[in-house]
C-alpha cells in the first residue's frame, strides 16, 4: 500500500508494537490519558492486568497486577472520569470492579455467572450519557445480566433461557439508546446467530433476529443517543449494519451486510469522534476501516403503510494486515482521534494511528 | 583440382598494399576470404587464390572490398617497408604447408579469443544492467519508506504534544484544587471512614507525580461525587426476561458453510433411529436369537428344504425387516415364492436381490446367476417369454458353462418362435 496511491485515503500506521509473555484477550485505553491496559491470561493459568504508558515510540510498563483467574474482558464504561475503575469479567464467571491504585481488593465483586464471562459493557459513566451506571455481562451459561455497582449480589436485570431450554453461549453484549435517565437497551449476540435486543425500561424483548452465523461482536455507534446504527459481526467474515431508527412490526430493522474476508470478524469498534466510521478486526490478522453512508431516505412506507427502514451502504476505506493470528481486541482512544490499540493472539499488543480521518 | 586465380594486380605504398583480384564471374562473400598475418587465401569453389605474403601484415585492420566482379584488398603492413614482390618467391611446398597450417591455427585462436572477449563484455553489461535496476528499485522503496516515516514522525509528535497537554492540564488542575481544598481534607477524611467500599485516601507523600495528581483528584471528587450520587437514579428494580433461542441441535456455533454437512448428518441419524425404533416396538416379545437376521435366514433355508414354503417366507420376511440390505434373503424368498407360484412376488424379490448385488463382481456371480434364473423362470411361467429369455441369457453370460441354463434358454427360444409362427 504505497503512500502515493490514494493519497487522501486514511492510512493505518503502526506506531508501537509490544511483545507480551501472556495471551492478551482485551486491551483498553484509560480515559483521559495516554495509558492503556492489557487484560489476559498468563501461561500458569492466572489473570494479568498490565498498565502501560505511551512514551514516544515505545510502551513503558507502569504496573502489573496478577489475579487468581484469567481475565477475559474489561470496560471503563460505568465509572466516573475521576475514579476510572475498571470492571472485568473473568474465566470463572466473576465480575469485579477494580481501583487500579489499590488493586488488592475489588471495589465490587460478584460471582455473576456459572461459566466464563465472554463480554462486558458499561454505560452511564465517563461523563457520557445519563442515568445510573450499569454493567452488562454476557456469559457462556446463556445468560445476560445487568449489574449496578451500588447494588451487590443481585443483578438488576437477568436475561436467561426459559426453563428447560438448552442454553446457547452468549458471545457479545452492548448497551445502547441511553439518551435519558430511563431509556436503555441491551443488545446480545449468541453463538447460534441470534441477536436479541432487550429493552430495560419495559424489561422485555424488543427485537430478535438470526444472522445465520455465530455473532462475535455487536456495538451501537453511540451508547448515549437515540439508537441509530448497530453493527453485528459474525463468523465466516460477514458483518451486518442495522438501521435502528425505524422498527417495522414484522420485518424488524433494515440492514446491509458485507462479506469482508473469509475469516471470522472478531471485533467491531466505532470511532468515538465520528459515528459513521468503524473498524473491524479479522481472524486473519487484518484490520478493515469502513464508512457507512446513509441512504437518501432513511425510511419509507411499505404496502400496508407501516414505516420501514432503509439501509444505506458501506464502503471500505482502508485495510491492512498486521499479524498472522486473529486480532481479538480493538479499542479507539476517546481522547485522540485516530489512535487505537489492538491485541492479537500472537501475544502482541500494537498501538496504531489512523491518519487523515479528518478528511472523511 | 581447384582452378587457380593467377591474374592479380597490386601496387604498394610504404605502409599499405593494394591488391586487386578479378573473380572471373564467381561471386564472393566474406566467408570465402581467409587472411592471417602472412597468408592470404580466397577460396570460391572451384576457384582458389592463395598467397604467402612477402612480409607480415596487420590482418585485423586490413580490409577487403567485394564488388564489380573483383575483390580489392587493402593490407596494412606491419613494418613500413617496400616489398620486392607480393609473395615470397622461393616458397617450397613444406614451408607453404607449414605457413598455411599456422595461419589457420592462428586464425582459430583469434576467433576463440574474440568470442571469449565478447562473452566477458556481455556478462559485464548484464551485471551493470542488473545493478542499475536494483538501484532504481531501492530508491523507489526508500522513497516510500521515507514517506511513511515522515507520516509516522508527524503523528508521533502530535501525540507527544497532546500527551504533554494532558499532563499539564492535570497538574495544573490538581495544584489548584489542592490549594482550595486543603482545609477540607480533614472533615473529608472523617466522612470517608464512615462510608463502606470507598478507596483509602493515600498518603500525600507518595512518589509519582502522576499518582499524586489523580489522588488529588480523588480527594476533591469524592466530595463532589457525594452531591452527584444524590442526582443519579436509584438502581433499577430487579427483573428477569425469559429468552428463547433459535433451536440448534449441535453445541457448536452456527456457520453457514457447515449447514449442509450438519443437515446430512442429522438426516442419517434420523434414518438410523427410525429403523431401530420401528423394529423395537414389534419385536419385544421375540427371543434374542430370533432377532438375528442370519439365524432367521438359516431357519428359512431349513424350512424350504423341508417343503414348508410359507414358514420360510415368514422367516425371510422377519429377517428383511431387521436388515433390508442382505441380498440373499430376497434371493431365497424369491425361490419360495416360485414354489408357491407367487410369480409376481418372485419377480420383485429377484429384482431386489439383483439391485443389492451391484457391483457385479466374481464374488457374487453365483447369487446373480440364481437371481436371473429365478426371475427368468417366473417370467416364463407368467408367459412373458421374451423377458424370461433376457434373464436366461444374462445368466448364461455370467456363467456360460451351465448346461441346464443353456437347455432352458433353448426351450424358451423354441417357444417364442413357436408362438410367433402361430400368431
Amino acid at each position: 500500500m504505497s503512500a502515493g496511491a490514494g493519497a487522501e485515503r486514511p492510512q493505518v500506521v503502526s506506531h508501537v508494537q509490544q511483545a507480551l509473555s501472556y495471551t492478551v484477550f482485551d486491551c483498553k485505553w484509560v480515559p483521559r490519558s495516554a495509558r492503556l491496559l492489557c487484560l489476559g491470561s498468563a501461561a500458569r493459568g492466572t489473570g494479568l492486568i498490565q498498565l502501560y504508558e505511551l512514551h514516544g515510540a515505545r510502551l513503558e510498563l507502569l504496573r502489573e497486577i496478577e489475579k487468581p483467574k484469567p481475565i477475559k474482558c474489561g470496560t471503563f464504561g460505568a465509572t466516573s472520569l475521576q475514579q476510572r475503575y475498571l470492571a472485568t469479567g473473568d474465566f470463572d464467571g466473576n465480575l469485579n470492579v477494580w481501583n487500579l491504585e489499590a488493586p488488592e481488593i475489588p471495589v465490587y465483586s460478584v460471582k455473576g455467572h456459572k461459566e466464563i464471562i465472554n463480554s462486558i459493557d458499561g454505560v452511564g459513566g465517563l461523563g457520557i450519557g445519563e442515568g445510573a451506571p450499569e454493567i452488562v455481562t454476557g456469559s457462556r451459561d446463556g445468560t445476560v445480566k445487568v449489574w449496578d455497582p451500588r447494588q451487590s449480589d443481585t443483578p438488576v436485570a437477568n436475561m436467561e433461557p426459559v426453563q428447560g431450554e438448552s442454553k446457547r453461549d452468549c458471545w457479545t453484549v452492548a448497551f445502547g439508546n441511553a439518551y435519558n435517565q430511563e431509556e436503555r437497551v441491551v443488545c446480545a449476540g449468541y453463538d447460534n446467530g441470534d441477536i436479541k435486543l432487550f429493552d430495560l425500561k419495559t424489561m422485555s424483548l424488543r427485537w430478535e433476529t438470526n444472522i445465520k452465523n455465530g455473532v462475535c461482536s455487536v456495538e451501537f455507534d453511540r451508547k448515549d443517543i437515540n439508537m441509530n446504527k448497530l453493527v453485528a459481526t459474525s463468523l465466516e467474515g460477514k458483518f451486518h449494519v442495522f438501521d435502528m431508527r425505524t422498527q417495522h412490526p414484522t420485518k424488524g430493522f433494515a440492514s446491509v451486510s458485507e462479506k469482508a474476508q473469509k475469516s471470522t470478524i472478531w471485533q467491531v469498534r466505532h470511532l468515538p469522534q465520528n459515528r459513521d466510521v468503524f473498524m473491524t478486526s479479522g481472524g486473519s490478522g487484518s484490520l478493515h476501516l469502513w464508512k457507512y453512508e446513509y441512504p437518501a431516505q432513511r425510511s419509507k412506507k411499505d404496502s400496508e403503510g407501516s414505516e420501514m427502514g432503509v439501509a444505506g451502504s458501506v464502503s471500505l476505506l482502508q485495510n491492512v494486515t498486521l499479524s498472522t493470528q486473529p486480532i481479538s481486541s480493538l479499542d479507539w482512544s476517546p481522547d485522540k482521534k485516530g489512535l487505537c490499540v489492538c491485541g492479537a493472539f500472537d501475544q502482541t499488543v500494537r498501538v496504531l494511528i489512523v491518519t487523515k480521518l479528518n478528511k472523511i | 583440382m581447384p582452378v587457380w586465380l593467377r591474374e592479380r594486380s597490386w601496387r604498394q605504398t610504404l605502409t599499405a598494399v593494394y591488391l586487386s583480384l578479378p573473380l572471373r564471374g564467381a561471386r564472393a562473400t566474406p566467408a570465402n576470404i581467409f587472411c592471417s598475418e602472412q597468408y592470404l587465401k580466397v577460396s570460391i569453389p572451384p576457384f582458389l587464390f592463395e598467397a604467402i605474403l612477402y612480409a607480415p601484415i596487420d590482418d585485423t585492420n586490413s580490409t577487403a572490398k567485394i564488388g564489380n566482379g573483383n575483390i580489392f584488398f587493402t593490407l596494412y603492413k606491419k613494418e613500413p617497408a617496400m616489398w620486392d614482390s607480393l609473395t615470397l618467391a622461393n616458397a617450397d611446398k613444406e614451408k607453404l604447408q607449414y605457413l598455411r597450417e599456422n595461419a589457420v591455427l592462428k586464425a582459430q585462436e583469434k576467433a576463440k579469443e574474440e568470442t571469449e572477449a565478447k562473452k566477458i563484455t556481455k556478462q559485464e553489461h548484464k551485471k551493470y544492467a542488473l545493478e542499475a535496476t536494483m538501484k532504481v528499485e531501492e530508491a523507489e522503496r526508500k522513497r516510500i519508506e521515507d514517506l511513511k516515516e515522515k507520516e509516522r514522525q508527524k503523528v508521533a509528535k502530535e501525540l507527544e504534544l497532546w500527551k504533554k497537554q494532558q499532563k499539564n492540564g492535570d497538574k495544573y488542575k490538581s495544584i489548584q484544587k489542592k490549594g482550595e481544598l486543603h482545609q477540607e481534607i480533614e472533615p473529608l477524611k472523617e466522612r470517608k471512614s464512615e462510608k463502606i467500599n470507598k478507596t483509602q485516601i493515600p498518603n500525600e507523600g507518595t512518589s509519582k507525580t502522576r499518582l499524586k495528581s489523580t489522588k488529588g483528584h480523588g480527594s476533591c471528587s469524592i466530595f463532589s461525587q457525594n452531591l452527584k450520587e444524590e442526582q443519579l437514579p436509584a438502581p433499577r428494580a430487579a427483573a428477569t426476561i425469559k429468552v428463547n433461542f433459535t433451536p440448534r441441535v449441535f453445541p457448536t456455533a452456527l456457520r453457514e458453510s457447515r449447514v449442509a454437512e450438519e443437515e446430512e448428518w442429522l438426516h442419517k441419524q434420523a434414518e438410523a433411529r427410525r429403523i431401530i425404533n420401528s423394529d423395537l416396538s414389534e419385536l419385544e416379545d421375540l427371543k434374542e436369537e430370533e432377532k438375528n437376521p442370519d439365524w432367521l435366514k438359516d431357519k428359512g433355508n431349513k424350512m424350504f428344504a423341508m417343503g414348508d414354503y410359507l414358514g420360510a417366507v415368514n422367516a425371510y420376511n422377519l429377517a428383511v425387516r431387521l436388515n433390508n440390505k442382505l441380498p440373499l434373503l430376497y434371493l431365497n424368498r424369491a425361490a419360495c415364492h416360485l414354489k408357491l407360484r407367487n410369480l409376481h412376488k418372485a419377480v420383485e424379490d429377484s429384482s431386489k436381490a439383483l439391485e443389492l448385488l451391484t457391483p457385479p463382481v466374481p464374488d457374487n456371480e453365483n447369487a446373480r446367476v440364481k437371481a436371473h434364473v429365478r426371475r427368468g423362470t417366473a417370467f416364463c411361467q407368467l408367459e412373458l417369454y421374451t423377458e424370461g429369455l433376457q434373464d436366461y441369457e444374462a445368466a448364461l453370460k455370467i456363467d456360460p458353462r451351465n448346461k441346464n441354463i443353456e437347455k432352458d434358454a433353448e426351450k424358451i427360444r423354441h417357444l417364442i418362435q413357436g408362438t410367433m409362427q402361430s400368431s
